[in-house]
């Protein structure tokens, strides 16, 4: 399959056997949208110094330069190894990556944090951890459909990955939510890891069930619901996001892992009567832990009312999202300006709040690009698995993207005020290293799939 | 730095924001909008651009030429594109004489007998092949008659096969449309539009 004889273009067709070698066209236009990528990644650090401190300082666009030298590594590897993998997934995440380093520099700079203590720094370093394991993924796994045999054992990673937050001595709780794990001086989010190992084991799972999922039912109001019996790996799921929701008080995490599964088994069965189902479900669960659980409730009432003095003022109150919306308003159509506005004011406007922060610096214009390169990238994930050959490899990219669409979502759609406020990181931009780790594998899994399914044609007539 | 400076390089960058938008979309056009059709260089009379622009945006199953621009722009074969034949049905694997079947261990090539590139091989691997109008299929057929999703090549045990996907002006194999996944005897033409291929050794 590496060697693809294309007959190019000759209008009269000459007899006999032509075999053209085709230069990598693929890698090729790659290779300049890194290009230009690493320039608008340079000139956004550029512009926060200009903006923020009035001068440039190059030595942090150097720092920059040994991430810019990681992906092309990428690069490199994908030319050697998946020669027809997908030319647009590697630069829109280095692009959002880079986006993402400048506008947590530019909240250090206004929190006057250097060295170790800075955001940035760290961040930078655990881009370049996280682009390394992913061309480690590229180089190892040279074949998707290996994952598949490793269905169950990616179960009960998932299943580890989750419960390690809970145990006594290396679980730690950050504002309220039990879902870090603390060794030495890293801390670590295992359930952003484990979205992936859910993704594989429910690509595998409903590849070998989906017929007993989808063929019999009763059919009411013209759409055909599943058996009682065949319910119990939604309800398993379900009652398994409720307990995030209890036990580790994360309701973003839930929601996230709840809607990859009530999508997989739509992709995979085709039955809308899941997904009525699986909305149903939640619905209720979410409305009886609001009415149970204090915090639960605090979030819905901070997003229904959150403009009532009450709650601004109240601690936990919804001071954060209105000064989101407040830094969004001042950004305006075009923004104060890279490195001109006040994002800091809004707590956790590196992480959480990394969208409000953009917004208020680089406008509606800008916060509408980033937009598009997420949409852009989880429409080329959505195209690999619809080109895909096989029904594990077809799942899993929809799994796998779906993760990614669905995060941007819940938490772009918490800080504007769609949905309420829960915390979850923004791909690829927010800090912190284990979401920036999960997010890289994915574009490596889907890089993968993409050179197996190969975009291009072998002969075009 | 002036405040008048800083705007500008503000709007440079959110300009290139968006050039690097635009540059992506631009590529994956072909994605979007499918491929091209080919222009067949026999009569290009009045019937066969707006049969060939009815082919490009609708996809499979719908985009069934009108029978006058069929007949102006066809290729000169006895059965020339038709709408489907329901009654017509072929019985598959009956030829007892004849060539053998293709299997992974007899057939290594996929040679164009007719058709615009006619004479063009590629080599099988042990994949099976798509064919049609959309551009990921592995054969890309730009012509009026393929639909976007028009037939495919799999492997059953180690033979290859042959499967219509319910494509508009369907699939011939050595004259006989098929409607069912039909094992493929080595060097037999099989037909899509205006293409043959054989497998060959």
């Amino acid at each position: 399959m590496t060697t693809a004889p294309v007959a190019t273009a000759p209008e009269t067709p000459p007899k006999g056997i032509r075999r053209i070698r085709v230069p990598q066209k693929l890698r090729n236009l790659e290779l300049f949208l890194l290009l230009f990528v690493c320039g608008v990644n340079a000139l956004s650090v550029v512009l926060v110094q200009l903006g923020a401190l009035g001068v440039a300082d190059f030595t942090v666009v150097t720092i920059g330069a040994g991430l810019a030298v990681l992906v092309l590594g990428l690069h490199v590897a994908l030319r050697i190894v998946a020669t027809n993998a997908d030319p647009f997934i590697l630069p829109i995440a280095a692009l959002l990556n880079g986006l993402g380093i400048a506008m947590i520099y530019r909240i250090d700079i206004a929190e006057n944090l250097t060295g170790w203590e800075s955001t940035a720094l760290r961040q930078v370093v655990w881009s370049g951890i996280a682009i390394a394991l992913a061309i480690a993924v590229i180089l190892v796994i040279r074949n998707h459909r290996v994952l598949q045999r490793y269905t169950y054992i990616a179960m009960l990673v998932a299943a580890v990955l989750l419960l390690l937050p809970m145990l006594p001595v290396i679980g730690q709780e950050i504002y309220g939510a039990r879902v870090w794990i603390h060794i030495g001086a890293f801390s670590f989010q295992p359930g952003e890891v484990a979205k992936i190992a859910l993704a594989v084991f429910f690509a595998g799972y409903l590849v070998s069930r989906r017929d007993s999922l989808s063929m019999v039912g009763r059919k009411v109001l013209g759409m055909r619901f599943p058996r009682a019996r065949d319910l119990g790996p939604i309800l398993v799921l379900w009652a398994l996001s409720m307990a995030i929701i209890i036990f580790q008080r994360d309701l973003g995490t839930a929601l996230l892992y709840f809607g990859l599964f009530v999508v997989m088994i739509y992709v995979a069965t085709g039955r809308a009567s899941w997904v009525v189902l699986g909305v149903g479900l939640f619905l209720v669960g979410a409305v009886i832990a609001g009415q149970v659980l204090v915090y639960v409730n605090d979030r819905f009432t901070n997003w229904l009312d959150a403009f009532n003095p009450e709650h601004y003022d109240a601690v936990g109150g919804s001071y954060q999202l209105v000064q989101g919306l407040f830094g969004l308003a001042n950004g305006g159509l075009i923004g104060t300006g890279l490195g001109r506005g006040r994002p800091d004011i809004t707590p956790l406007a590196q992480s959480d709040y990394i969208f409000a922060s953009l917004g208020e610096e680089l406008g509606l214009a800008g916060v509408f690009a980033v937009l598009a390169l997420y949409l852009l990238f989880i429409s080329r994930g959505f195209r690999i698995s619809f080109a895909g050959q096989d029904d594990f490899g077809r799942l899993l990219g929809v799994g796998l993207s779906f993760t990614v669409a669905l995060q941007c979502f819940i938490v772009i759609g918490g800080v504007t005020r769609v949905i309420p406020l829960t915390g979850l990181t923004t791909p690829f931009m927010a800090a912190g290293g284990s979401s920036l780790v999960a997010n890289w594998i994915i574009v490596a899994l889907l890089l993968r799939l993409s050179d197996t399914v190969r975009n291009q044609p072998r002969l075009v007539i | 730095m002036s405040e008048l400076t800083l705007l500008i390089l503000q709007l440079a960058f959110l300009a290139l924001l968006w050039v690097f938008i635009f540059i992506v979309v631009y590529a994956m056009r072909s994605d979007l909008f499918g491929q091209r059709v080919r222009k067949l260089k026999e009569p290009a009379t009045a019937g066969a651009p707006a049969a060939a622009a009815a082919g490009q945006t609708a996809p499979t199953g719908q985009a069934a030429p009108t029978p006058a621009a069929a007949a102006q722009a066809g290729p000169p074969a006895p059965s020339a594109p038709a709408p489907k034949v329901p009654t017509f049905i072929p019985a598959p694997g009956t030829e007892l004489s004849g060539p053998p079947r293709a299997t992974l261990a007899n057939a290594s090539r996929l040679v164009i007998t007719s058709g615009a590139k006619s004479g063009s091989e590629i080599p099988l691997g042990s994949e099976p092949l798509t064919i049609g109008r959309s551009s990921d299929s592995s054969v890309v057929i730009r012509d009026d008659y393929t639909s976007t999703h028009h037939a495919r090549l799999m492997i059953w045990g180690d033979e290859w096969v042959v499967q219509d996907l319910d494509s508009t002006n369907g699939t011939f194999l050595d004259g006989v449309r098929v409607t069912t996944p039909t094992h493929v005897p080595l060097n037999t033409p099989i037909r899509i539009g205006a293409t043959s291929f054989e497998l060959r050794r």
